[in-house]
């Protein structure tokens, strides 16, 4: 078994141990087992990723073994590396490993601690299967298993019926998705015969097949990752899945999962190149995303809610990128959203460890003094996201914001304003969520204010890693990594001379926010409440998030409900199928009472019926000779 | 001339003991006392020991009277001057499958008669004579030994019966 | 017609006569008696073949049905008997025991 095989077996050994006997065995156990694994993971992914640097950057190819043969053709379980599943896997084993760490403190007191661990490794095994997985079907089946991982985790304390509708609720929104997704991989492998991705890519690279359209099965394979990655209009169960524990909110919904729609795209950018139009499409819904996302942001409350919306948010940008054919970029993004995102997650459950619980951020204020490690490391964060210098959130969106203007391949001038509104926005609500968390005056109850504590070195550690990360990380240029693999587009002529200028104004945007969001949000934002009652409907409309979830139930919820219960049950199951069987029993009883009408006892009848047959069969006999 | 005589002789009194064994036949579904179907049942017997000597075989015959007639019709006519003649079934004969039997019944005569006339039944092949007894006694020890001691147990069971019923009758 | 057309359709109208009086009848020693008739509507036909064929098998058989009717009577009444000390009738229509 080779290397890239073992950097996924072994969460998954991590899985079966703690799922069947970490329970029995303590929490040390389970935290050495659970942490230890998807650390060494990390160490072989790192060797590995340095074994093919050293190799020329030579595609590894590790096959595990073969899955089906069916005459001719044949799927194997084989893993791919190349420099892109490089970036991914060093991204989900390291930040991954992480935030397992900061999970041993967060989950301490939980009585499911074993299961918690369990499920996150049997997240990290399918995370890692949809990375390094050399054909489509194997993605799928990652892409499959992070989905049943994440209704796992969501719904991890199920006894909550509202926590368990949202665990429901993401993965039926996903599966609405991967049906699109199965109908893509359909017609690639009507078209190429092979559904292995690097070959799939050069056989596009020759020209696209006959009876296919690239854009039909682009489209397709979007609409899969506009499931699993929260795009319009299968956003809505991401700011529900805040129900699960934070370190989940983390991982899954910020750092890994949700970026596996961006992956797919990215990797299979052979297709997306010739299809012209899906491109367009994949762009135009990214910036929508972004920007009504961001609005949304705006005037939530919930700490974990700005959050889930940002996140959204952000992964409308990293489309936008991968729209325009900047497929590198967009990965580049989904590195540095990785480590600011997930600082800011597992920072905002620090605050909440240190609530006792409160997630409401009127409630909160001046935290700043009282957990200066967490203050620090969601300052530092939040400034990333906000696309302030030198931080790796500004390189990551300047460029976007760049190709959204300048490419050859789709970018266009109202890209870049919606691109611009949002990253303005984007600092907006993130500078507000920081001053409303962690300046102003305390206003919380006296007993919670009693409680607050740092967190623990188990969390705290992680936090101040990825900080630095969020700080530094954007200095390695990633799309200059992958460009040998994912060729960044042509420039239109007329846009080059943007370039400089566009710096400038990226800066501003993010600088403008944040000096807007202090002035709004001082004091604990009473200017901002002064405000409020002039925009009293836009309030309403962006707190309701556009109504988008009472439009679906009343469209597709209400109807399906109806036709399950009058067609379905009363025709289809009550009538038909019930109705069958007891009249099968029905019709069986009343022949059988009919035939006993045959037994009078009369023994006259009985003879006369001996008579009968036996005038019969001599007619008979006589009639056939 | 005396032998043609007596062959019309013959099929003149075969005739007239057919035509006899179906009256007393008829007669035995009509009439309303058992005694007198008995009567009538007897009849037809003794008639068809007629037709039996007339075919030949005089033992036959003979049987037919000595054992039928003597033995299982006095049986029957010892029974039924035991039981009880205000039976209801006497006062209405008939049972409800009237109609239906007496269609079946025609029926059935066309469909047999009407085969067998269909297919004439080859000539005699001149055994006018027929068989004597002591051929027949000669066929028994010979050929037909193995049912000749059937009976004999066939016999012996009825018997066991016989006595079984008398001893359930003497105990109730 | 012939002689042995004649006695086969006697024959044929002594055991039907014979079946039909089971079916029409009511008392039990009435029905018993039809099913003699029937026994010797058969002996006729037998002893027709017996002499149409010139073989011994019919006299025998002939002979062998006398003694297998006779056991049969004696035992057949004796039945009759205990089942009129039960049900003290000799009508079938009380005999309906075995309805349903």
């Amino acid at each position: 078994m080779g290397a890239l095989s073992w950097i996924v077996v072994l969460p998954l050994v991590g899985f079966l141990v703690n799922g069947l006997a970490g329970n029995r065995l303590g929490k040390r156990f389970v935290s050495v087992v659970g942490c230890g694994l998807p650390i060494a993971s990390f160490l072989i992914a790192a060797a590995s990723v340095a074994a093919l640097l050293a190799n020329d950057s030579k595609p590894v190819i590790d096959v595990a073994f073969t899955w089906a043969t069916f005459g001719r053709q044949s799927f194997e379980i084989a893993f791919y590396l190349d420099r892109l599943s490089a970036v991914m896997v060093l991204v989900v084993t390291g930040v991954g490993s992480l935030i397992h760490i900061y999970s041993t403190g967060y989950m301490h007191e939980d009585e499911s601690y074993a299961r918690f661990f369990a499920y996150l490794n049997l997240f990290l095994f399918f995370m890692l299967l949809l990375v390094l997985g050399r054909s489509m079907l194997v993605l799928f089946v990652g892409w499959e298993g992070v989905g049943l991982a994440s209704y796992l985790l969501i719904g991890f304390w199920f006894e909550d019926p509202e926590k368990a509708a949202a665990g429901k609720k993401a993965f039926i929104t996903n599966r609405i998705g991967d049906a699109g997704f199965l109908l893509g991989m359909f017609l690639v492998f009507f078209a190429c015969g092979t559904l292995d991705m690097d070959r799939v890519n050069a056989i596009f690279a020759q020209g696209v097949p006959a009876g296919v359209t690239a854009s039909v099965i682009g489209v397709l394979l979007f609409i899969g990752a506009t499931g699993k990655s929260a795009q319009i209009p299968l956003h809505v169960w991401l700011p529900d899945a805040m129900a699960g524990p934070t370190p989940v909110s983390a991982l899954i919904h910020a750092a890994t999962m949700v970026t596996a729609g961006v992956y797919l795209v990215a990797r299979m950018s052979g297709i997306f190149v010739h299809a012209e139009f899906a491109s367009n499409l994949v762009a135009t819904i990214g910036v929508l995303t972004a920007f009504f996302a961001a609005s949304v942001a705006l005037v939530q409350t919930d700490i974990k809610r700005v959050l889930a919306y940002s996140t959204i948010s952000q992964l409308g940008f990293m489309f936008l990128a991968a729209g325009v054919g900047a497929y590198g970029v967009a990965i580049f993004h989904v590195v540095t959203h990785a480590f600011f995102k997930a600082c800011l997650f597992l920072g905002a459950g620090s605050v909440i460890h240190a609530m006792s619980g409160e997630q409401d951020i009127r409630k909160m204020g001046a935290l700043a003094k009282k957990i200066p490690v967490t203050f620090a490391t969601f300052a530092v964060s939040t400034a990333a996201i906000a696309g302030l210098p030198p931080l790796s959130g500004f390189f990551s969106k300047d460029e976007i914001l760049w190709f959204a203007y300048g490419s050859s391949f789709g970018g266009a001038p109202w890209l870049l304003l919606l691109a611009s509104a949002t990253a303005l926005m984007t600092a907006f609500y993130m500078f507000r969520l920081l001053w409303l968390t962690f300046f102003g005056s305390p206003r919380m109850d006296e007993e919670v204010a009693h409680h607050i504590h740092e967190s623990p070195w188990s969390m705290t550690g992680v936090l101040v890693v990825l900080a630095l990360l969020a700080a530094f990380g954007g200095f390695f240029s990633i799309p200059h990594f992958l460009e040998p693999l994912l060729p960044l587009p042509l420039i239109r002529p007329e846009a080059q001379s943007f370039h400089g200028p566009l710096v400038w104004i990226a800066t501003g945007l993010g600088v403008g926010g944040l000096l807007l969001a202090a002035y709004f949000y001082a004091n604990d934002g009473e200017r901002a409440a002064r405000l409020k009652p002039k925009f009293e409907r836009i309030h309403k409309l962006l707190s309701g998030k556009y109504y988008i979830d009472e439009l679906y139930e009343a469209v597709l919820g209400r109807p399906l409900n109806w036709i399950s219960e009058k067609v379905f049950l009363r025709i289809g199951d009550r009538f038909l199928i019930d109705g069958s069987l007891d009249g099968l029993a029905a019709l069986a009883q009343r022949s059988a009472k009919g035939l006993a009408r045959l037994q009078t006892g009369n023994l006259h009848l009985y003879t006369f019926l001996v008579l009968a047959g036996l005038v019969g069969a001599l007619l008979w006999s006589w009639r056939n000779g | 001339m005396i032998e043609s005589a007596l062959g019309r002789l013959d099929d003149v009194l075969l005739l007239i003991f057919a035509a006899g064994a179906l009256v007393g036949a008829l007669l035995m579904i009509v009439l309303r006392e058992p005694m007198r179907v008995a009567t009538a049942l007897i009849s037809t017997m003794v008639f068809l020991g007629g037709i039996y000597g007339l075919l030949g075989v005089h033992f036959i015959a003979a049987f037919q009277v000595l054992i039928y007639v003597g033995a299982v019709m006095v049986f029957m006519v010892y029974v039924i001057m035991m039981l009880d003649p205000r039976d209801p079934a006497i006062q209405q004969p008939f049972s409800k499958m009237l109609v239906p039997g007496v269609v079946g019944f025609v029926l059935l005569i066309f469909v047999l008669v009407g085969a067998t006339w269909k297919q004439a039944p080859a000539p005699l092949p001149g055994v006018a004579e027929g068989f004597g007894l002591q051929q027949f006694a000669v066929a028994f020890l010979r050929q037909y030994w193995l049912q000749f001691e059937l009976t004999s147990v066939l016999l012996v069971a009825a018997i066991v019966a016989a006595v079984a019923v008398v001893k359930l009758h003497r105990r109730g | 017609m012939d002689k042995v057309q004649l006695l086969l359709s006697l024959a044929i109208a002594l055991f039907s006569i014979g079946l039909l009086g089971v079916i029409v009848r009511r008392n039990l020693l009435v029905m018993l008696m039809c099913m003699e008739l029937m026994l010797n509507g058969v002996n006729l036909s037998l002893v027709t073949f017996a002499h149409q064929m010139g073989e011994m098998v019919g006299a025998v058989l002939v002979f062998l049905i006398f003694v297998v009717a006779t056991a049969e009577i004696a035992v057949a009444i004796p039945i009759v008997l205990l089942l009129v000390k039960r049900k003290h009738s000799l009508d079938l229509g009380a005999y309906m025991d075995l309805k349903g």
